[in-house]
């Protein structure tokens, strides 16, 4: 508990080192404007103002003391030269604010111009050795193509449905879709165009790297008014497909299984090979995963599954088998 | 009075003193230590030091004596304390609030965009409501300490778990730290092995702990190149070059997406594209993903390494 109410005063006392300098910069600021600026009540920005009001310098007279005044609702503070500036970025603040920056910098039109670049450089610039950028941190999302990311991007922006031309891996086949964009999302390193797919009637999530081409179309497209990216977040580790596959793992690999394949149960066997049961949806998306395992998966529960994997495997054991061309 | 006044009073009496102020001085000047005697002047005095340290004000110990006789000051350095001036652009800082919404719902993004705001003119333009977002996470308490023991240069020692399921004590001056394949990895010096390893952050099972000593980094140190971007690009000590062929119908995707490696024609309108590859493993699940459409042409070894893979699979039953 002594914890939290630590962590509550630091975080009062973080937004009034803040809150100072802002209403300093900007003289006259409404109450409302601050308190929307801030993320808080009306009442709890009254608040840290009048407490604001209560400090100031050793001596505490009238001269010492910061001084806040609230005329006919805007806000002046005077008397308080040495809060005039913000206090630095925190490490973790630096980090978030690069890498942020950094996972979008790469993709052409979301770069504004240049913009975000410079402003990164101007960020790292003004810290100095503790740049996350010269610290050693490295961060990249996978976009394929920049110019599809430019297209999408815009397709975005101007409220407009996209055609393309996209492999399913899970299928196996390419195939020509109108897509209504609702978002771009960055999710295991690679971006996905997530919005509604026309022939499906169905929110689907696109692969970016995976599109062979795209265009923007005349047809309006408006993402639901209540978008929420972070279900998105484990899209890829979702359970809730329609059909189940149980599998046993050897021990080699069940370690690190878990960490990639939505799982719904797992028991340990007696001779230490972990029996799973696994959410999915295609049938050559389990097929794959089967090749993939090769040995360290035995007894696949799914016949229709076990014949996709065979016929793959036919085919890629065409392909090696036969003489370097 | 209430703890944060006091708080505030300190920060402004230390910011603004031109010299560095005893525990005495602050207890006879700053308002709030009016405790009734010594002993919790001093507790109060040590927790209000931590509460200042904790959201990162840079609060400095002065020895005022250097036979150690007198007590030790304190003062905040202002060219510490302060934000830098950014001198940010309009479209520079309306760039940096758009990308931000990337990291969706991280405080830490948010407090340091209204930081560096502060200075500007008005509201930045709001771009579209939703554009983009992303699975990039900075801020668990793993990734934050290993990225402040990064900055520091001081190795961290932690509890790792190997994929197959066994944990380790691991002590590591830390390189790098690279986001990949939407997962952080600490790149550094293994003290035990005396080697370069990587670890995989969301396997590090407790906080890690940074100890005292320092390190230098090596220069030119490649960081990223141990990670790679795909899987099989990890470098490791045994580097294979390999050529995969993608079908013609295939080839596109290599053309779009691996754009910086040697192509060249192969048969029947397929495309040979030469790789670099630490990771055999990786590269032979990643072909297979292709269903057919890809294929290992050279080295002999992949190929034969592949067909034993998918072996369980092409025996008849």
């Amino acid at each position: 508990m002594a914890d939290q109410s630590a962590g509550r005063v630091g975080k009062r006392l973080q937004r009034i080192l803040l809150l100072v300098p802002y209403v300093i910069a900007h003289p006259g600021a409404t109450v409302d404007e601050l308190a929307r600026k801030f993320g808080v009540r009306k009442r709890d920005l009254l608040a840290d103002l009048n407490l604001v009001f209560m400090c100031g310098l050793p001596g505490y007279g009238p001269g010492d003391l910061i001084d806040v005044t609230i005329d006919d609702d805007r806000v002046f503070v005077r008397m308080a030269d040495y809060f005039a500036a913000p206090l630095r970025l925190t490490p973790a603040e630096a980090l978030s604010l690069y890498v942020g920056g950094r996972a979008v910098a790469d993709v052409a039109g979301v770069n504004q111009g240049d913009a975000l670049d410079r402003a990164l450089t101007k960020l790292g610039r003004a810290l100095g050795e503790s740049a996350p950028e010269r610290a050693g941190v490295d961060v990249a999302v996978a976009g394929g193509a920049a110019d599809h990311m430019a297209v999408l991007t815009k397709a975005l922006e101007d409220h407009k449905a996209v055609e393309i031309e996209y492999f399913s891996a899970s299928r196996g086949i390419t195939t020509t879709r109108v897509v209504e964009p609702w978002t771009l999302y960055g999710a295991l390193g690679r971006w996905y165009l997530v919005g509604l797919d026309h022939a499906s009637e169905e929110e689907r999530m696109f692969r970016v790297d995976r599109i062979h081409s795209v265009v923007e179309t005349d047809e309006p497209a408006e993402p639901p008014s209540d978008l929420d990216l972070s279900r998105y977040r484990n899209a890829f580790r979702d359970s809730r497909h329609a059909r189940s596959l149980t599998l046993e793992i050897s021990p080699g690999a069940s370690g690190w299984f878990a960490d990639y394949y939505p799982i719904r149960s797992s028991k340990t066997l007696p001779d230490g090979w972990v029996q799973v049961e696994l959410a999915f949806s295609g049938v050559r998306w389990a097929a794959t995963l089967l090749l993939t395992l090769g040995a360290d998966a035995r007894r696949p529960s799914d016949q229709e599954v076990v014949a996709e994997a065979r016929k793959l495997a036919a085919a890629l054991a065409a392909g090696h088998r036969q003489p370097v061309a | 009075m209430r703890r944060i006044e006091r708080l505030v009073n300190l920060i402004a009496a230390l910011l603004d003193t031109s010299q560095p102020l005893t525990a005495e001085d602050i207890r006879a000047t700053v308002a709030g230590y009016d405790q009734p005697d010594h002993e919790a002047f001093r507790r109060t005095f040590e927790r209000d030091k931590a509460s200042l340290r904790d959201i990162g004000i840079p609060l400095e110990v002065v020895p005022t004596d250097p036979f150690g006789e007198r007590a030790d000051a304190y003062i905040i350095p202002k060219a510490r304390y302060y934000l830098p001036q950014l001198d940010l652009e309009e479209d520079e800082l309306a760039a940096l609030q758009l990308a931000a919404r990337s990291l969706d719902g991280d405080d830490q993004v948010g407090a340091g965009l209204l930081k560096i705001s502060v200075a500007a003119e008005g509201d930045a333009p709001v771009g579209p409501r939703t554009l983009w977002g992303s699975d990039l996470v900075t801020e668990t308490p793993v990734v934050i300490a290993f990225y402040e023991a990064l900055l520091d240069r001081r190795s961290v020692t932690f509890t790792y778990r190997s994929p197959d399921g066994s944990t380790t004590e691991r002590s590591v001056a830390l390189y790098g730290l690279v986001h990949r394949r939407g997962h952080w990895y600490g790149v550094g010096k293994d003290a035990a092995r005396d080697d370069i390893r990587t670890f995989r952050l969301e396997r590090v099972e407790e906080t890690p702990i940074a100890g005292s000593d320092t390190y230098e980094i090596p220069e030119d140190f490649d960081a990223a190149a141990y990670v790679g971007t795909q899987a099989w690009e990890a470098e490791t000590a045994t580097q294979t070059d390999a050529v995969v062929r993608f079908s013609k119908s295939m080839r596109w995707w290599a053309e779009q997406n691996l754009t910086g490696n040697p192509a060249t024609e192969g048969p029947a309108g397929s495309m040979d594209v030469q790789l670099t590859l630490g990771r055999p493993d990786a590269l032979v699940s990643w072909v297979i993903e292709f269903g057919g459409e890809a294929s290992i042409v050279t080295p002999e070894s992949l190929r034969e390494r592949l067909l034993l893979r998918i072996a369980p699979y092409t025996e008849e039953a």
